[in-house]
């Protein structure tokens, strides 16, 4: 109710029990959040080199990473390599060859096309995600600019279509070239490999569709705190770390696959693939249940929670044959009378509610100094 | 949207599983229009309540039924208990507690006990135990409520569960259920009618000739499974070489007037014996394994380690460790012996009821009984069992004694692949993993690891964020907070008195 109003506040202790429940997130021009963190960092003790890397050095007795070398000659040494580098992988694969599982059966997306535009009026507080005939198109709005991009797959469409539809699909005018990205949906298969964690994109890559890369760049380091190693290197601990980040992206996989695979279109080769593609046994018993009696069963190392599976699965039109029967041990008038009382709590917070833009206005408003200068688009995960 | 809904649910025994699912069904579904609940029992066949101890979700169970903790603790004889005591089980000689609740605090973003290891390496030799608020006031004899008003006090978060009298227990719930509109048929069941086509239970069928038709049959008749296995044949998962105790033999005894609230287990040589002190008597049994000492011989190793004159005639069981392939099929579904049995070492009889009955309201079917429904509760169901398992057989493989053949083969045996894990985790770096929301926690893994005997090789690397005098202070401070907490608490025969769950009866037999 609140984002359809475009409404926002931060749920406080004093807030009512309806803002009180209100969850969210940020969306943010990621190159900014790199930059803030390096800041962070910096002041913390971390130490920033800059150049690229030219080789990487694996000790002879056991292929663990010893060195990586720059473009200048510099060579660093090291216990513990996280490879962060994106797509690549390159120390997670170039150098260890650890090898992908690949996903693209049920996620045929494999390339996008990002492209910025001026905003057409106060920003929402959510993200769109518009379905085309091969793919989907997101839109971000931020303070300063609305992101855009065009995720599709190269089997049903081409670069030039995919522009086509891209641009058609802006709010504003675009403020740069369209910026091509190419993936492969899927994950290491080891994402701790000898001396390596890979983290980000060179670990996996799950479309954003339901904006899950920086949460499970997240889940990887703190797994990787909770797991630490030392220098013994246990595989023990490496193990446990790839079980459960494997669990983890195998459930957010499920989650995306989910919206593909429910849905009526049939408008397209794209939507026919998709709505009867086999998909895997795990998402089909989590619909089957749904379908049943309307439950839901979260698993352990499941990141979306109950109500975002509600929401895509009835969103996506799967409607439960029955409801749970001790529904019925509850009176219908009372339970007339409470549903309606939600609503009414709701309605009458969020009518109270600031729109985001007083908010942002208010209480958090980038300042000129930091507003991006205009910098090359960033792929906003 | 289709509406088919339960009418009828039958309940088949009147034991601890039966009435608890009779109270907690008729608490959470009696509202539900049209419904009724029969609960089926016979005065001619015993039960088998050897569950006197729980663990603290039994708490959880209580509040859903509205119950009033010191009427019951009065109704049933109970005392409070804050952990198990295991003795002779690492070696003979030496104890440890299993303590519910936590172990000191955790600091630094990593667990408490990396601290207490790196501890360990500086010199300091206190024992994990001086960390737990349960084990100091366990092996005192103290006991009081938690308070949440301090959550800096490690009595914040004390946690409890009763040892009681299982027949009073039932007894109690029996009156809940019927007041909330149970209807209790008494009889002998002479046969299970199946319907010709789905193998779907139609009917039981009493002595009397009486024939009690319903939807949804509750199996709660035992080991013998009368629905589940007999009717249904759902198969017998059996894990006797993993848990080789396959025999029981009970007596309650006079209290010798120590009610540490602590249940004890105590390691013999071919199996282990229980002692669990009531209010008004003590249980105890000896849980042993046939092929390694014979029953004569077990009865007189329990008479001869009582510690007071006997109450009643040793009570002989027959189980076999395991569980029921299938928990549910068609509409059958087997709660406590019916469903499984583990031996009481981690007093997880009673709690399998009650998650059972958990999973039951989760899962509640409508006549349509959908599969997928079925295989989710099974799956649970399966995995719960599996989770136990591997906590039950840590205590037997991970000890020294080589003092008799049934010792030789449990340290010896092949442990299952979850606790090999669990284990080469914990010895590798001292890591302890909780999987899928397993019944018992870090600390519980902990405690018992710790406590067998197995001595990890490193601890977390970020313990090392302090420095080791102040790693050293730290641990020093929270001792004495501990030490000085206890000695605020009442006895627990005290907070009996004081709170109302005393029942009068503790005097009858004290000596």
């Amino acid at each position: 109710m609140a984002a359809s109003a475009g409404k926002f506040a931060r749920p406080g202790r004093e807030a009512g029990p309806a803002l009180s429940q209100l969850l969210y997130a940020f969306h943010f021009d990621a190159g900014l959040y790199a930059r803030f963190l390096r800041r962070f960092s910096e002041s913390g003790g971390v130490k920033r080199i800059e150049g690229k890397v030219t080789d990487v050095e694996l000790r002879s007795e056991d292929g663990f990473v010893g060195a990586v070398s720059l473009a200048d000659g510099q060579r660093i040494a090291g216990d513990l390599f996280i490879d962060c580098s994106g797509f690549r992988g390159l120390l997670i694969e170039e150098a260890l060859h650890t090898g992908y599982d690949d996903w693209s059966k049920w996620l045929p997306c494999d390339r996008a096309l990002a492209m910025p535009c001026s905003l057409a009026g106060p920003p929402d507080p959510f993200t769109r995600s518009t379905a085309h005939s091969a793919g989907w198109q997101w839109r971000i709005p931020l303070q300063h600019r609305m992101g855009n991009g065009h995720v599709y797959s190269s089997g049903f469409t081409n670069d030039d279509d995919a522009e086509r539809t891209l641009r058609a699909n802006l709010d504003g005018a675009p403020l740069a070239d369209a910026r091509p990205l190419r993936f492969t949906t899927g994950m290491r298969r080891q994402a701790w490999n000898r001396n390596v964690v890979a983290l980000g994109l060179s670990a996996g890559f799950v479309e954003p569709l339901e904006s899950t890369s920086i949460h499970l760049i997240q889940s990887g380091i703190s797994r990787l705190l909770a797991l630490f190693p030392d220098k013994r290197f246990l595989a023990v601990e490496r193990d446990e770390y790839n079980r459960q980040m494997e669990e983890l992206s195998a459930r957010v996989r499920d989650f995306v696959i989910l919206h593909y695979k429910a849905t009526k279109r049939d408008d397209s080769e794209f939507w026919n693939y998709c709505r009867t593609m086999t998909i895997p046994d795990s998402l089909a018993q989590k619909i089957e249940l749904f379908r049943s009696k309307g439950r839901v069963f979260a698993e352990a190392l499941e990141l979306f929670s109950r109500p975002s599976w509600v929401a895509v699965m009835l969103g996506q039109g799967i409607i439960p044959q029955e409801y749970d029967p001790i529904a019925d041990s509850l009176d219908e008038d009372k339970v007339a009378g409470a549903l309606e009382q939600i609503r009414q709590a709701i309605a009458g917070t969020v009518e109270q509610l600031p729109t985001q833009a007083d908010f942002i206005a208010r209480t958090c408003a980038a300042g000129g100094a930091v507003t991006a200068p205009p910098t090359l688009p960033e792929f906003v995960f | 949207m289709i509406r088919d809904p339960i009418r009828k649910l039958i309940i088949v025994g009147g034991g601890t599983a039966g009435w608890m699912a009779a109270a907690a069904c008729a608490r959470v579904l009696g509202a539900l229009p049209d419904l009724e609940i029969i609960l089926i029992e016979s005065d001619a066949i015993g039960t088998v309540g050897v569950g006197e101890a729980t663990i603290p979700q039994i708490t959880l169970f209580n509040a859903l039924l509205g119950i009033e903790e010191a009427e019951f603790v009065r109704a049933t004889n109970a005392t409070y208990k804050l952990g198990i005591e295991f003795v002779d089980w690492t070696r003979l000689g030496h104890r440890y507690v299993h303590p519910f609740g936590f172990y000191g605090i955790d600091m630094g973003g990593i667990e408490f006990h990396h601290h207490w290891l790196k501890s360990q390496t500086l010199g300091d030799d206190h024992g994990l135990g001086d960390y737990s608020l349960g084990v100091a006031a366990g092996l005192t004899g103290r006991f009081t409520h938690p308070r949440p008003e301090q959550p800096n006090s490690p009595l914040s978060r004390i946690s409890y569960a009763f040892q009681f009298d299982a027949g009073l227990y039932a007894g109690y719930l029996r009156g809940l259920a019927e007041a909330n509109g149970v209807r209790r048929v008494e009889g002998r069941i002479i046969d299970v009618a199946q319907d010709g086509e789905s193998g779907f239970v139609d009917a039981i069928v009493l002595e009397s000739g009486e024939r009690i038709d319903g939807d949804l049959f509750l199996d709660c008749s035992g080991f013998r499974g009368l629905l589940i296995e007999g009717a249904m044949q759902a198969g017998f998962e059996d894990w006797t070489h993993w848990l080789p105790c396959d025999r029981a033999i009970a007596v309650p005894c006079e209290s010798n007037g120590d009610q540490r609230p602590l249940t004890r287990s105590t390691a013999r040589t071919a199996g282990w014996q229980w002692r669990i002190p009531l209010q008004h008597r003590t249980g105890n049994g000896y849980v042993y394994s046939s092929a390694h000492i014979s029953d004569d011989e077990a009865a007189a190793t329990l008479m001869a380690n009582l510690d007071g004159a006997p109450l009643a005639d040793p009570r002989p069981l027959r189980f076999t460790a395991g569980h029921r392939r299938k928990a549910w099929v068609k509409n059958v579904i087997a709660l406590g012996l019916a469903g499984g049995f583990l031996e009481p070492l981690e007093s997880t009889s009673i709690h399998l009821v009650q998650t059972g009955i958990a999973r039951l309201m989760t899962w509640f079917p409508s006549r349509s009984f959908a599969q997928a429904e079925i295989d989710a509760y099974n799956r649970l169901s399966e995995q719960e069992y599996i989770d136990i398992r591997d906590f039950l057989v840590l205590h037997y493989k991970a000890t020294e004694r080589n003092d008799s053949p049934f010792w030789d083969y449990c340290r010896t045996l092949d442990p299952p692949e979850g606790l090999v894990r669990k284990l080469d985790l914990f010895r590798s770096s001292g890591r302890i993993l909780r999987e899928h929301n397993e019944l018992f926690t870090e600390t519980s893994w902990l405690s018992v690891m710790v406590g067998q005997g197995i001595e990890p090789t490193a601890f977390h690397p970020l313990a090392n964020v302090y420095p080791d005098d102040e790693t050293l202070k730290r641990l020093a401070h929270i001792r004495e907070v501990i030490t000085t907490t206890t000695s605020l608490m009442p006895s627990q025969a005290e907070f009996l008195q004081s709170s109302g769950g005393a029942s009068g009866q503790q005097l009858r037999h004290a000596s």
